[in-house]
């Protein structure tokens, strides 16, 4: 079982990756945007973290690289989540230091596989 | 002069408007807040069954679908926008079950038949969801609503043809950009482009249009769906369009693919005697092509009396790498030009502080 952080301003979304993660046996916190992301990290050991690219505020870019800055924080595995019409941040994600990336829309089966396969590679 | 009665009159009343317009600000605001509250709060129980189903083996799908779909009529009407919305959130099995959810609950027979109502809201909301679910055997009636007689069902029937992805909608797309109701532009490009290299062929057919108009919708999409195999067409419509702005067009969308073909086209439409519009769009162009064979012809735009056209020109050089740098700071030091050497100056400049998305700012101004 692992603790997974899911920060995304859309309630559906938040709430399906939730229900998966859970149902597949993970611990999930669940937050609407970077600010609040940031504090879970913060406040809660965290295993891995699932950011929305696009949030109000703190993007996931941004929480992303502020994950990376810090000492007790670099090593976090994070997966961003972006629209199809928005994969050119893809590459700027991988530049901010993300491990993986999901585009929307996916299917819940394979947000499942792209979670424990991050997580695979982490333990190793 | 005016009574002092006469000012306090008015500033009452002014006061007594404002205060019913605020009073009507936050009883609209209270009541949409109660419904929002109120179908979330129907919506509750059938919403974690929702979630099940998404996440759910095939074979428990079936037994959650029958579930989701006898739920009560208002507590569907309370579900159904979050399952709408689903729709273009998951994919895969996720998403066919959402589909047979709705094939289940009886709503797609009832947005097939909604298409037909005599309720414009109904209309466009029925084609809504028919695209969502791509429901493609909507298509020929979605086509007739290209021609309702509201604005709003014709914007909604044209988006959801886009989401359909049927080809031979194209037609049918193209055609109600003119008329007596027309559907936008843009709702046409972004509904035609959405269909991808599906659509290239009936696309390519309306560069035949009589109109400009579809014409020039024809080229916008073929630019941004990149459809290269389409390239011969459009330099045969920059060469030999009797209209201006379709050149424009094709100027900038042969820039976008990037194709050797478009050079040749381009250098002409640069020329002097071309209109100034597609001189400027055309010289962009090169730039985006990245083709060395125009730097002479671009460094030769350089001491244009027309500044827009000279700084397009400049900025394009930049975009050809090394050789157009070199070529801009050969200009930027000959002093025989004064214009020319104050635009090279200019672009190097811009470069050295990162800003070199020029084109298209240039295009915009157009």
């Amino acid at each position: 079982m692992a603790h997974v952080l899911i920060a995304d301003d859309d309630a559906d979304i938040r709430d399906l990756v939730a229900f998966k993660l859970t149902q597949s046996g993970h611990q999930v916190a669940a937050v609407e945007d970077g600010l609040a992301a940031l504090r879970v990290v913060r406040d809660q050991p965290l295993d891995l973290a699932l950011l929305d690219i696009r949030m109000p505020g703190l993007s996931g870019l941004d929480v992303c690289r502020e994950l990376r800055s810090a000492p007790g924080t670099a090593s976090l595995p994070v997966i961003l989540i972006t629209a199809r019409s928005q994969e050119g941040d893809v590459e700027l994600g991988f530049a901010a230091g993300a491990d993986d990336y999901i585009v929307k829309p996916f299917s819940p089966r394979e947000l499942s596989s792209r979670v424990n396969a991050v997580l695979a590679r982490v333990e190793r | 002069m005016i009574s002092l009665g006469l000012v306090t009159q008015a500033l009452l009343y002014l006061m007594t408007v404002g205060l019913v317009l605020s009073l009507l600000i936050t009883g609209i605001r209270g009541v949409r807040g109660y419904r929002r509250r109120r179908r979330r709060r129907l919506a509750a129980p059938v919403r974690g069954l929702l979630l099940e189903l998404l996440c759910a083996q095939d074979d428990d799908q079936e037994a959650l679908i029958d579930r989701i779909a006898h739920t009560d009529k208002k507590t569907w009407a309370a579900l159904e926008p979050t399952v709408a919305a689903m729709l273009g959130k998951v994919s895969g099995r996720a998403r066919t079950a959402l589909v047979r959810l709705y094939e289940r609950h009886g709503s797609l027979a009832q947005a097939v038949a909604d298409l037909r109502s005599r309720s414009a809201p109904r209309r466009g909301r029925a084609a809504q969801v028919l695209g969502r679910l791509q429901y493609r055997r909507a298509a020929p009636a979605l086509c007739r609503l290209l021609d309702d007689r509201d604005h709003e069902v014709r914007m909604a029937a044209a988006r959801a043809l886009g989401r359909l992805a049927d080809p031979l909608a194209v037609p049918h797309l193209l055609d109600s950009l003119h008329g007596a109701r027309t559907v936008p532009p843009t709702t046409i490009t972004a509904a035609v482009a959405s269909m991808g290299r599906e659509a290239w062929s009936p696309v390519a057919a309306g560069l035949g249009d009589p109109a400009p108009l579809v014409r020039a919708v024809a080229i916008e999409v073929l630019g941004v769906t990149g459809a290269i195999a389409r390239t011969p067409e459009l330099v045969h419509v920059l060469r030999a369009d009797p209209d201006l702005e379709v050149r424009i067009r094709a100027a900038r969308a042969l820039g976008r693919l990037g194709m050797p073909e478009g050079l040749e086209p381009l250098l002409a439409a640069i020329r002097p005697g071309q209109p100034v519009a597609l001189r400027i769009v055309a010289a962009g162009a090169l730039g985006r092509l990245g083709a060395v064979a125009a730097t002479r012809a671009l460094t030769e735009l350089l001491g244009d009396d027309r500044p827009h056209l000279a700084a397009t020109a400049a900025r394009a050089l930049l975009r050809l790498g090394p050789a157009g740098e070199t070529a801009l700071r050969e200009a930027a030091d000959d002093r025989s030009d004064g214009g020319a050497a104050a635009q090279a100056r200019a672009a190097l400049a811009e470069a050295a502080v990162g800003g070199t998305r020029y084109d298209v700012l240039a295009e915009v101004a157009l």
